[in-house]
């Protein structure tokens, strides 16, 4: 085991805030590398791991892992897009050990990356995602959902690099945080020179429900191009008293509109999978119906 | 061919004039205790003080560099001359300094400022004050303007002098902050009896006229319950090939129900580094305003920083920073919420040009006992060319569920569509670029002081010659 620094922040803000990097004790990493051919991939991940997606020629791939380990894991995933091509990577987390995740991502000319994540309980999860977009009209969508309880941790680490002309990227995050949970999102948009035409945008919503929580969010755009557009907002906070007071009218007890609160949130970004059986297998597990039933 | 409208340097003319110091003036350079204890002996300083200054060397010794923001690795702090002695005592009439010195701040404007709009001023010349002058009947209300060394060595002052000093910004709060503590001279010193308000403004000049010199000024101002001021504080240097370095610092008390508003126009020249502390404590219903343009300077890191500490106490930030070539600014501000049900609001723009680096970097900490607290802090970003690089570091540290906080931010260019629209009303491109680029800075410069904010539509001067983009 040794000491190894993650989700390194790409460029370093005040020391006191703890947000620059994250620590963990790891494991040497020996896996060897799991190739995802096919046009849809369903697998359930117990164990450190390691996988390559590819999609050339105008392929389309679907992956989705359920992520659930009982031990201490590592989890590597490398992405490449060909021209044309188009990758949708869905990972849930539901595991309660420590698990460390990354997701690195190349994009060529006209590519398209839609990753989806949803951390369902996360124990300590550290989750760092880097993409870049090189290829000229690559785009890049992240939708990522967390449900947050007890003493989860939760720290993710989202890195759009804009690399080719009028490229997009667009990333969505929305949570609910209960307990005495903790979490951290840095989500950073780099329009690097030569990214002429480039758009990126970046949101995070976050509930927050529980007493003790801490959440900290850090978006960041870097900009050395002229001629993009990039923006981010965040909305923090709690469920608005007027919501809470208008559903109390209406016959529902406080907690249960926290909770259909909360559920709303992350249907929002389970919504966004499009593959009908991933997104009844995974109301199943929140223990809700799929909502056109 | 179309040729492009460019946004014009800051004509720096009116700072860029000098007059040669006297070497046998300088305290020598480089940070040792025996330069403190000379520099401690030249001041007269009281025990506590010249023992304070050693600590802080202590501290400055053991404390590392920075570990983010731009590169000061240029930077050679033992070659800065800390200290240059005065070429006379402080003055109360204007006709007894100095003439070069009179002709630096006359050069300014500050004299006719003085007569025209405000209820004191302060001018700083290198390491000390030269002039201090508070209108009589703003003394007679019992405001109390002065230079802080002054006010330390006045047994009516001292003990408040003690005891506040460096205690919102202690010298181990970063390096600058111990080099500070170590090496301080000159300054201003503020009180306001509780239910005084002035109704106009206090200034503070800050001038470094000497090379390879720093300026390592303290501000206190203390605001009683229910009581109102407006402070100005200014700052240039003329242009050295040398670097410059100001690591001054500024702690504002606003007690309880009390409105400060501290607004900075900053135009170091571009040899120097800008490695300022400001920090304000906030007590039960009490508000603290900065205003904050910054355009001069190589380096700069600048973040204002406001502790809510007492309910219901609030704070705004409004900003601008332009970077043009050879500058990286990186500026912002830190609001911690400490008590329930207080507020922040936070608005910037920032403009880089001709390879310039601007950096808004923000921190917005929400205590948990900080209930019912809302915070929105919005940055706007405006590159004008292709070589220029702009980043927008914010963070938020949110510890309660029982607040409201937001964050927007924007980056981009002068947008076609707005071209667009104002051109079908008539107006011509070169016009519609031009309004847009003033419009940006509009909100942040109506802020600030009315010859201030003139000042700045003349440094954010437009050549109009064809259209940006």
């Amino acid at each position: 085991m040794s000491n190894v620094k993650l989700n390194t922040l790409p460029v370093p803000t005040y020391s006191w805030l703890g947000v620059n990097d994250t620590q963990r004790e790891l494991d040497a990493f020996e896996q060897e590398t799991v190739s995802l051919g096919g046009d849809r991939n369903i697998i359930d991940v117990s164990d450190s791991s390691a996988f390559e997606i590819s999609a050339q020629g105008g392929e389309n791939r679907l992956a989705v892992m359920y992520i659930n380990s009982e031990k201490s894991a590592q989890i590597r995933t490398g992405v490449e897009v060909g021209e044309s091509s188009a990758v949708k990577l869905v990972q849930v987390f539901e595991g309660k050990a420590q698990t460390v995740a990354s997701v690195n991502a190349k994009l060529s000319d006209s590519a398209k990356f839609e990753l989806v994540q949803l951390y369902l309980g996360t124990g300590d999860t550290v989750s760092e995602i880097d993409t870049e977009l090189s290829g000229r009209k690559a785009e890049f969508t992240a939708n990522i959902g967390y449900l947050l309880a007890g003493d989860d941790k939760l720290d993710i680490n989202l890195i759009a690099r804009h690399l080719g002309r009028k490229t997009k990227s667009s990333i969505t995050a929305k949570g609910v945080m209960d307990g005495c949970s903790s979490k951290l999102f840095k989500g950073t948009i780099d329009f690097v020179n030569g990214s002429v035409g480039a758009v990126g945008s970046e949101n995070e919503d976050v509930l927050l429900i529980g007493d003790k929580v801490i959440n900290k969010t850090v978006p960041l755009i870097l900009c050395a191009e002229e001629d993009v557009e990039g923006s981010h907002g965040a909305s923090i906070g709690r469920v608005d008293e007027a919501h809470i007071f208008y559903m109390q009218s209406r016959g529902l007890p406080e907690e249960k509109v926290l909770d259909l609160m909360a559920q709303s949130k992350i249907a929002q970004i389970i919504n966004t999978i499009g593959d009908e059986d991933t997104q009844k297998n995974i109301n199943a597990k929140l223990g809700r119906g799929n909502e056109d039933e | 061919m179309k040729e492009k409208t460019t946004v014009a340097d800051i004509d720096r003319s009116r700072y860029d004039f000098r007059f040669e110091e006297d070497e046998k003036d300088f305290l020598g350079s480089g940070l040792t205790a025996e330069i403190l204890d000379e520099l401690s002996t030249e001041k007269n300083d009281p025990d506590w003080m010249r023992a304070f200054r050693q600590h802080s060397l202590e501290i400055y010794n053991k404390t590392k560099m920075v570990e983010w923001g731009p590169s000061i690795d240029e930077l050679d702090v033992d070659k800065i001359v800390t200290y240059i002695r005065q070429k006379s005592r402080m003055n109360t009439d204007w006709n007894d300094v100095p003439d070069d010195i009179k002709k630096t701040f006359e050069n300014l404007g500050i004299p006719q400022a003085e007569r025209e709009s405000l209820a004191g001023v302060g001018a700083q010349y290198d390491s000390e004050l030269v002039y201090h002058n508070v209108r009589k009947e703003v003394a007679q209300s019992g405001v109390v303007y002065t230079d802080l060394e002054s006010a330390m060595h006045d047994e009516k002052y001292s003990e408040i002098i003690k005891s506040h000093f460096m205690k919102l910004v202690p010298p181990t709060d970063h390096k600058f902050a111990a080099l500070h503590g170590a090496v301080w001279s000159g300054g201003s010193f503020v009180y306001v009896p509780k239910g005084v308000k002035l109704e106009i403004p206090l200034q503070s000049y800050f001038r470094l006229n000497a090379k390879g010199a720093g300026q390592f000024e303290h501000t206190l101002i203390i605001l009683e319950e229910d009581s109102y001021l407006h402070f100005i504080e200014g700052c240039s240097a003329p242009k050295y090939y040398e670097a410059g370095l100001h690591a001054g610092c500024v702690e504002l008390f606003v007690g309880k129900n009390a409105t400060l508003r501290y607004s900075t126009i900053e135009n170091w020249s571009k040899n120097m580094y800008n490695l300022n502390t400001k920090r304000a404590l906030v007590a039960q219903g009490g508000k603290v305003e900065w205003v904050s343009g910054s355009f001069g300077s190589h380096v700069s890191y600048l973040y204002p920083m406001s502790i809510l500490n007492g309910e219901g106490a609030r704070a705004e930030f409004t900003g601008i920073t332009f970077a043009g070539e050879g500058q990286n600014l990186d500026t912002g501000a830190k609001i911690v919420h400490n008590a329930p049900n207080t507020s922040s609001y936070m608005n910037t723009k920032s403009i880089s040009k001709s390879g310039g680096i601007s950096t808004f970097r923000s921190a917005v900490v929400v205590k948990e006992n900080a209930v019912g607290s809302k915070s929105s802090v919005n940055c706007e970003s405006l590159m004008l060319d292709r070589i220029s690089r702009s980043d927008t570091i914010p963070a938020m540290d949110i510890r309660t569920k029982y607040a409201d906080i937001g964050h927007e931010a924007k980056i981009g260019r002068i947008s076609d569509e707005s071209v667009f629209y104002l051109m079908s009303r008539g107006i011509s491109e070169q016009e519609a670029r031009a309004m847009i680029v003033r419009g940006f800075a509009d909100n942040v410069s109506k802020e600030l002081p009315l010859e201030y904010a003139m000042e700045m539509n003349n440094l954010i001067g437009l050549e109009m010659h064809g259209s940006i983009g």
